[in-house]
């Protein structure tokens, strides 16, 4: 992966500068966002057969001063590329663009994407019609992500900006010096749930998993973290047995994480944990209550024409005999509540 | 086709998929966010490769004005709105053009702690399966319920019964009685699968790998260099340890309040039903006597040799009330048992977490 790289930086003008025409070459961050990471990959499975790399366009969001980038989706386009010339269908990417922008008003336009680690020519020539004024993304530089995607080999990331080069206007037209940025892989709090049920598909042959029950989930929660305190009481051991050598700053480490275990009074652990699960139990009793009755006031309200005559009767002293049971679970329901809001108050 | 005689079994989604409906729904959280979903059928098996969001039209504000129901959500309407079938056929017809999947099957939503029984799902996955395609499904995202540990994406299509009973608006109790809908009998639930391509299995091991890679690292001389180091921050696939938590009372003060509402809409129905009932009788009541008085009226008529005067003319006279239709209580139930098995699960994993601290705090209880 490109974070592996180190590169420098350097800032500076180049090539014939058209007053005012070119983007600026100043250093940013990128930050992919997976969906959008995923959605090139699969764009990468899906091209034609013949064809080396594929180019799509990144939509994101960028901070005001334009130093901060994130990718946030991506969609493909088109293109064919021969030895001498290169097509890209503008007319898609336009379409394309617009329709995106109606879904999702908030992300810009950012750069491009190509599915092979290679900088050419044609590289050149889309990033310039991607950073030009008009339907690019000037005056801020356009990204320009590859992703390898060749069989057989790591997955690479990488991200550039360019600067303009070339002695002429027209050299300048089909060239670009490609610089560089630092990139990494951004993830939100909501996509982590999601990112471990796909994760979790990874080592399976069949290359799928069912997703996780609640329970199964806070099994596996458990599990993991029961192998961690293992792991670290097995280091703990060798170094105490003196086979592993010995680090102050992990000791520091373990000790202030140990730290972090509460000091409680037994008395109260116990009232907070009979408190806590005399609620959890009364709200699940009263949800399965209150379904009940709903449904045998609901059956009583459709299922009573069999008796015939006497149907009117029963059906109203069904409905209220439903209704008035709810009334008592409402009541302890409310009584219920009343008790939590206390708690969260104390 | 032979091959349409099939019924959707099970449904198998993209990582991709996933990740997409997770950004649109947590962006949006908490108002309702929708979308289409594109695959492919392979026979009992539906596969949905792709998606994309829909655009939320904005209301015009003096829409706004008549109001007394709650805010409505555009985007909740959204899929069976007329611009965005125009703007799905249009998606679909680019996608196509870069080899994506270009079948519509089906569309998604998020819900709020699964409050996702209404009538805005019901309706639009009505017009999914009458107009479009009859083999499409739902897909719910729950971005609230994922925050708390695993991921909630559930399939859902109509069962055919209820999509008969719907098309008609069969929904009074005879009709009810004679189709023996129940609300178990709404919303058929798909198991969904979560699909990986090649590439991103492969993607996924290689970020596993990362630091597995570099090998043996020096042990860090400080403190603040091993807080620093890449090791202290957490690896990206790494389990999910939210659901670790404890803190439970927001969870259940939320279900509490939307159980209370369930009740409430609950209440609204059973009064309209009680109030047709009596307007009913006191029609019939009226009817019965106007009979009577007609049938002694015909009897003096009789003894004096004048023509009878014709005895069906209540039908014109009286007008029976209309029956209210059961389809939002029957809704509200699906969704007070959806509310329920919701809580019944958080409740499991909750007891186990809970005693598990209780043992860990107070170690002397287990051994007694």
């Amino acid at each position: 992966m490109a974070e592996s790289d180190s590169f420098l930086h350097l800032a500076r003008p180049l090539g014939p500068l058209l007053a005012g025409s070119a983007p600026t070459t100043a250093p940013l961050n990128v930050g992919i966002q997976p969906q959008a990471l995923f959605s090139i990959l699969d764009h990468s499975l899906r091209r034609n057969a013949d064809q080396e790399r594929v180019i799509g366009t990144l939509l994101g969001t960028r901070s005001e001063d334009g130093t901060e980038v994130e990718i946030r989706s991506t969609f493909a386009v088109g293109h064919t590329e021969t030895t001498d010339q290169v097509e890209v269908d503008m007319e898609y990417q336009k379409q394309m663009l617009a329709l995106h922008l109606k879904a999702n008003p908030r992300e810009v336009l950012v750069g491009w994407y190509a599915t092979s680690s290679e900088l050419n020519t044609f590289s050149a020539l889309i990033q310039n019609f991607y950073s030009g004024q008009g339907d690019g993304t000037w005056p801020h530089p356009a990204v320009h992500l590859t992703v390898s995607t060749e069989a057989g080999k790591d997955i690479e990331t990488r991200a550039y900006i360019s600067a303009p080069v070339g002695v002429t206007a027209e050299r300048a037209a089909d060239s670009a010096a490609f610089i560089p940025v630092p990139h990494e892989i951004r993830y939100g709090e909501a996509e982590k749930s999601g990112l471990e049920a796909v994760a979790a598909a990874r080592d399976a042959e069949e290359r799928s998993t069912t997703l996780f029950t609640d329970i199964e989930a806070l099994e596996r929660a458990v599990e993991e973290v029961l192998g961690m305190i293992d792991r670290v009481s097995r280091y703990v051991e060798s170094v105490m047995d003196e086979e592993a050598p010995a680090s102050i700053a992990l000791g520091q480490f373990l000790l202030n994480a140990l730290a972090l275990a509460p000091k409680v009074e037994p008395a109260d652990v116990e009232r907070d944990f009979n408190n806590h699960i005399q609620d959890v139990l009364v709200v699940s009793y009263l949800a399965n209550t209150i379904r009940t009755q709903m449904e045998l006031s609901n059956r009583l309200a459709t299922a009573q024409l069999t008796l015939g005559g006497e149907s009117t009767n029963a059906e109203s002293g069904g409905a209220q005999r439903g209704q008035r049971g709810k009334g008592g679970g409402r009541g302890g329901h409310q009584r219920n509540q009343e008790r939590n809001a206390e708690e969260a108050r104390a | 086709m032979a091959e349409k005689e099939v019924p959707l079994t099970a449904v198998k989604v993209e990582a991709l998929v996933v990740l997409k409906i997770i950004k649109h729904c947590s962006q949006t959280f908490p108002t309702t966010a929708t979308g289409s979903i594109v695959g492919l059928d392979v026979g009992s098996t539906l596969e949905i490769t792709n998606t994309f969001p829909f655009p939320v039209v904005e209301m015009p504000a003096e829409s706004h004005f008549d109001n007394t129901a709650p805010k409505p959500n555009p985007a909740a309407a959204a899929p069976r709105a007329k611009a965005n079938t125009a703007y799905q056929a249009e998606m679909i017809r680019m996608l196509r053009e870069v080899n994506v999947d270009a079948n519509n099957v089906g569309w998604y939503t998020s819900a709020n702690m699964g409050n996702f029984v209404n009538m805005n799902v019901i309706e639009n996955q009505f017009f999914y399966q009458k107009e479009m395609n009859e083999r499409t499904v739902a897909l719910v995202h729950d971005p609230s319920r994922s925050s708390q540990g695993s991921l909630s994406l559930r399939a859902f299509r109509l069962s055919p019964k209820f999509m008969a009973a719907f098309k008609d608006n069969k929904f009074n109790s005879e009709e009810l009685q004679k189709s023996n809908l129940r609300y178990q009998d709404i919303l058929i639930e798909l198991p969904v699968e979560i699909h990986n391509s090649h590439l991103i299995t492969s993607f996924l091991h290689q970020l596993q790998n990362q630091t597995a890679r570099s090998g043996p690292t020096e042990l860090p001389a400080s403190l603040a260099a091993l807080e620093s180091s890449t090791f202290a921050k957490q690896p990206i696939l790494a389990p999910n340890f939210d659901n670790l938590s404890l803190s439970i009372d927001p969870f259940l003060e939320k279900n509490c309040d939307l159980l209370l509402e369930s009740i409430e809409t609950h209440h609204t129905e059973t009064s309209n039903y009680q109030y047709y009932q009596r307007s009913l009788a006191r029609e019939q009541a009226k009817i019965t006597a106007w009979q009577t008085k007609r049938k002694a009226e015909n009897a003096t008529r009789a003894t004096l040799k004048q023509p009878a005067l014709p005895e069906d003319e209540w039908q014109r006279l009286f007008k029976l009330p209309q029956e209210p239709s059961r389809l939002d209580s029957m809704l509200n139930s699906r969704q007070v048992e959806q509310y329920a098995r919701q809580i019944d699960s958080f409740v499991s994993s909750t007891t186990g977490k809970m005693f598990a601290v209780k043992g860990n705090l107070l170690p002397g209880e287990i051994a007694k």
